[in-house]
């Protein structure tokens, strides 16, 4: 593969459907090889945005640049054909009337390639994704998985420098979603291309991506890292959408550094220090508490808030934990080697690494 | 329990609703086709002619004027499949993928079109390019239009015009289905607009191929054109050949019926066409998971520029000679205008209601063609969906293939064919006095009419049928419905419109239809194409026009009615298929 990555700039894009406003001034630059994931639930404007660095959709407003091509601006609009990406969509879009080798040796006619390497090049990416012994079959008679194989294959044929795809995993099942989502990886960095990638799984997107963009109503709410996205979520939205345990309401006793000691507002007073904020000394703010930052304690353990535990699931490795405190605030998804019987009492402590502490909306 | 025992296979079961299926089909258009056809060599077995076994017939029919007659129409008919599919595509396309200004209007005059049987349409262009008529009036010297369009020219663009709307129909219903994901793919991956039409038009190939198997058989079966334009301009059709051996004194019923026998085995490499290209592949593209799909934008000047082209190649084809059939209707002169001007008045009209004595009134052949049009419509709808069904089947085997073969044959059988094989075989002493005497009776004229209608729309039929997904019926069956439920709630809303449209056409193609009407007509209780064609029509050419224009009317507002009550009656989720527009 001998792909030459190029850099996606985005300037104030705006894209509207009649009255909707589906994406609202976004700003975004990705670098040259960059595995970036657009994260958001649906109708968050993620697919539109895709859409619009594809040519696909045509944006109302702003202006995209891919490499030096100005594909986008007040005066230019660039065609998908002329753009030099491949895409692979979420229902596939196989042609149903063309063979696995002629739909995935469709990037390849109109290059000056002769027949003879277009052949052997098809037979290698379909040897690379693993179905090589289907190249004479059409997309009916194949399961979702080979579809999604053929659909890959192709968008890698043409050694293009940005490589889009629209949640290419979500009609897949959870044993294909792992193995797929890692050939994905392997051969999208493989090519060298810049990878945009949009999915509302946020596991899937901070196994994958080198730049997360958090979408909420067509807005980018954050553009920073995986753990970054997960350590210090920029807005409430995040960090529910990126995965919490629970929110824990809190007065702000102290904060020095973007650091804070807070303490909860419970039956139970109970205090917490260290935690990273971006709340003021002596207002009211939430506890935003990701899964592994809850420990869970014997009930005769000295330190913790009290609780109940309301369910448990074992989930191979040990098991997850539902808990209530004070019988309002819940926590979910708490990890723990041992099983605590529902019903049980308990004591549950916080580690400040996993919570943050900020206004909610 | 012994778990190792073999589960036994499903019990063998005898298909009843499939021998059901085919002995309708029997009574209907095989055996009385096939008794006329046997005449071909055999004409003493139906007391047509002295010999019991004779092949002279075949090397008559493909000689001098009939053979010639039987060379026009196939080039005629594959000239027509052609234009009619390719015109009809654009247009679908322009209408469903694009931003074109008075989309929604296409659909309309594509009904109009539909409408006018042809031979009005004929009546109309002349009534338009004679010398002496409407052109004229403005000024306009179309001597060498009128001489041009008496001949080859003049029968491919009224049978062109003809097919245009069945071929758009059948093209509409698989663009709908459609989702724009294949366009996008397409163009993402480097391809032009030129490549991306012919990567994604492949996936509507049953559309497509059905469409000109449609074209070409209704061109090849078509009389009306044959009989006014063929005859006059000394390219004989085979239709009209045909009609001359029947009406011949005396009569050459073994000629007759090679030139029927030749017209539907010329449909057969159409259907195999088709056949090999679909077998095997699925084009279910039809699903919960379709898409909305996105229209192409024109440029403003575009937009204008594509718009009014558009409209002006369909109001030359759709209005004019509709116009100069309504415009001669309102005068009392032999032509439109006369050395005194023109002369306006609605004395025809009164006189339709009101004739002499000796001609019979519009009004209660419109009641009774009316009535038939009800009988035949709900029938043909409900034997045609049942054949697209099995037609679109992907596990049928033989039995498919040979419905398959018959179902485009019988499109082609002419409806003359149709009437005499019907009289052939029904008026036959052996059916007639042991059997069942239907001769003469309005049971044989509604079989008649919907033997002459099935077939064309079953084939309209089955580019929408196919196109739904099998997950959808499955779905509804795992979720305990059962079958009648499961065809009411999954496939039914996907196919109301489509059901609708059927019936509609049905019915009106039923009121003018001519050929099979006057040969199985009730004595007494003629339909009104009949009186229009034979009695009315006539006595003074503007009566005639007056009537047909008429008839028009009536068959509109039936129209309107029934698309007024589908709007009412289904529910809003039905008619949101494949309609545009989504934010995502």
């Amino acid at each position: 593969m001998s792909a030459r990555a190029v850099g996606v700039r985005i300037e104030n894009l705006t894209k509207s459907f009649g009255d909707k406003v589906a994406l609202r001034d976004v700003s975004l630059d990705m670098a040259p090889g960059t595995f970036t994931v657009l994260l958001g639930p649906s109708g968050s404007g993620k697919t539109t945005l895709l859409r619009c660095l594809a040519g696909i959709e045509r944006p109302t407003s702003g202006a995209i640049t891919l490499g030096e091509q100005l594909v986008v601006g007040p005066r230019a609009f660039v065609t998908p054909d002329k753009r030099h990406l491949a895409m692979v969509f979420q229902d596939y879009a196989l042609w149903p009337h063309l063979t696995v080798a002629r739909n995935v040796g469709f990037p390849l006619e109109g290059t000056e390639l002769n027949k003879a390497d277009r052949v052997a090049k098809v037979t290698n990416l379909l040897t690379r994704v693993g179905i090589e012994r289907l190249a004479d079959r059409y997309p009916n008679e194949l399961s979702g998985g080979e579809q999604q194989r053929v659909a890959l294959a192709r968008a890698l044929a043409a050694d293009v420098g940005l490589l889009l795809f629209d949640e290419p995993l979500s009609n897949l099942d959870a044993d294909r979603r792992e193995g797929l989502r890692i050939e994905i990886a392997t051969l999208a960095r493989e090519t060298g291309a810049t990878v945009v990638y949009i999915t509302h799984d946020q596991a899937e997107a901070f196994a994958l991506a080198d730049v997360v963009g958090v979408l909420n109503h067509g807005v980018v709410e954050q553009w920073a890292t995986p753990e970054v996205v997960y350590q210090a979520p920029a807005s409430p939205f995040v960090a529910r959408f990126t995965g919490l345990a629970g929110e824990v309401p809190v007065r702000v006793l102290s904060e020095s550094g973007g650091r804070a000691r807070v303490q909860c507002l419970l039956a139970t007073p109970y205090e917490i220090d260290d935690c990273p904020t971006r709340a003021v000394a002596g207002s009211e703010a939430t506890l935003f508490v990701r899964p592994s930052a809850v420990t869970l304690n014997e009930a005769s353990f000295s330190d913790g808030l009290p609780a109940i535990v309301e369910d448990s699931a074992f989930i191979g490795r040990g098991y997850e934990h539902v808990v209530t405190i004070d019988a309002t605030c819940r926590l979910t998804k708490i990890f723990s080697r041992r099983r605590f019987p529902r019903g049980s009492e308990v004591r549950i402590t916080f580690d400040p690494s996993g919570v943050y502490v900020m206004k909610d909306e | 329990m012994n778990l190792q025992k073999k589960i036994p296979p499903r019990a063998h079961r005898i298909k009843w609703s499939g021998m059901v299926l085919w002995l309708i089909l029997g009574f209907l258009v095989i055996i009385p086709v096939t008794v006329f056809l046997f005449a071909a060599v055999s004409p003493r077995f139906l007391r047509v002619g002295p010999q019991w076994f004779t092949l002279h017939s075949i090397g008559e029919a493909f000689t001098g004027y009939t053979g010639r007659g039987i060379m026009d129409s196939l080039l005629v008919s594959t000239t027509v499949g052609i234009l009619a599919t390719s015109a009809a595509t654009t247009l679908a396309w322009l209408v469903h993928r694009t931003t074109l200004y008075g989309a929604r209007i296409i659909g309309g005059m594509m009904w109009v079109l539909l409408l006018i049987p042809t031979w009005m349409m004929t009546i109309g262009w002349t009534n338009l390019i004679m010398p002496g008529e409407l052109a004229t009036a403005f000024g306009l010297n179309t001597v060498h239009l009128y001489h041009a369009f008496y001949g080859p020219a003049g029968i491919i663009l009224i049978l062109t015009t003809a097919a245009l709307p069945f071929c758009y129909f059948v093209i509409s219903a698989g663009l709908r289905g459609l989702g724009s994901e294949f366009e996008d793919a397409a163009r993402v991956h480097g391809a032009g607009l030129r490549r991306t039409l012919t990567t994604v038009l492949p996936i509507i190939a049953p559309a497509l191929l059905s469409a000109f198997a449609i074209a070409f058989a209704e061109s090849i079966s078509d009389f009306g054109v044959a009989f006014t334009l063929g005859a006059n301009t000394h390219f004989p059709m085979a239709t009209f050949t045909l009609f001359n051996a029947i009406t011949a004194n005396p009569a050459n019923f073994s000629v007759a019926a090679v030139i029927a026998a030749v017209l539907i085995l010329c449909t057969v490499p159409p259907i195999m066409l088709q056949s090999r290209v679909t077998r095997g592949r699925s084009y279910a593209v039809l699903g919960a998971r379709t898409r909305s799909v996105r229209r192409y934008s024109f440029t403003p000047v575009r937009r204008i520029v594509v718009s009014v082209a558009t409209f002006a190649v369909l109001i030359v084809l759709t209005i004019l000679p509709l116009v100069a059939s309504i415009a001669t209707s309102f005068t009392r002169t032999i032509s439109f205008e006369t050395r005194t001007g023109i002369h306006w008045s609605t004395l025809s009209y009164h006189n339709i209601f009101s004739p002499p004595p000796s001609i019979m009134s519009l009004g209660s052949g419109l009641w009774m063609s009316n009535q038939l049009g009800v009988y035949v419509a709900s029938g043909t709808v409900v034997l045609a969906y049942v054949l697209a069904r099995r037609l679109a089947s992907t596990r049928g085997g033989a039995s498919q293939r040979i419905a398959d073969v018959f179902l485009l044959g019988s499109v082609a059988v002419p409806g003359v064919v149709l009437g005499v094989g019907y009289i052939l075989f029904y008026n036959q002493a052996i059916i007639a006095n042991h059997v069942i005497s239907l001769y003469q009776t309005m049971p044989l004229l509604v079989m008649g009419l919907i033997a002459s209608a099935a077939p064309g729309q079953s084939r309209l039929l089955i580019g929408p049928v196919s196109q739904i997904q099998s997950s959808m019926a499955e779905s509804a069956r795992v979720h305990g419905a059962g079958r009648w439920r499961t065809w009411r709630t999954a496939s039914l809303p996907l196919l109301s419109r489509t059901l609708t449209w059927a019936w509609v056409l049905t019915f009106t193609k039923t009121i003018s239809e001519l050929a099979v009407a006057q040969m199985l007509l009730v004595p007494g209780h003629e339909p009104v194409s009949v009186i229009i064609e034979t009695t009315l029509g006539t006595v003074f050419a503007p009566i005639g026009s007056a009537a047909t224009v008429m008839v028009l009317a009536e068959m509109l507002g039936v129209i309107i009615v029934v698309l007024g009550v589908y709007r009412i009656v289904t529910p809003k989720g039905w008619r949101r298929i494949g309609e545009v527009g989504s934010l995502r």
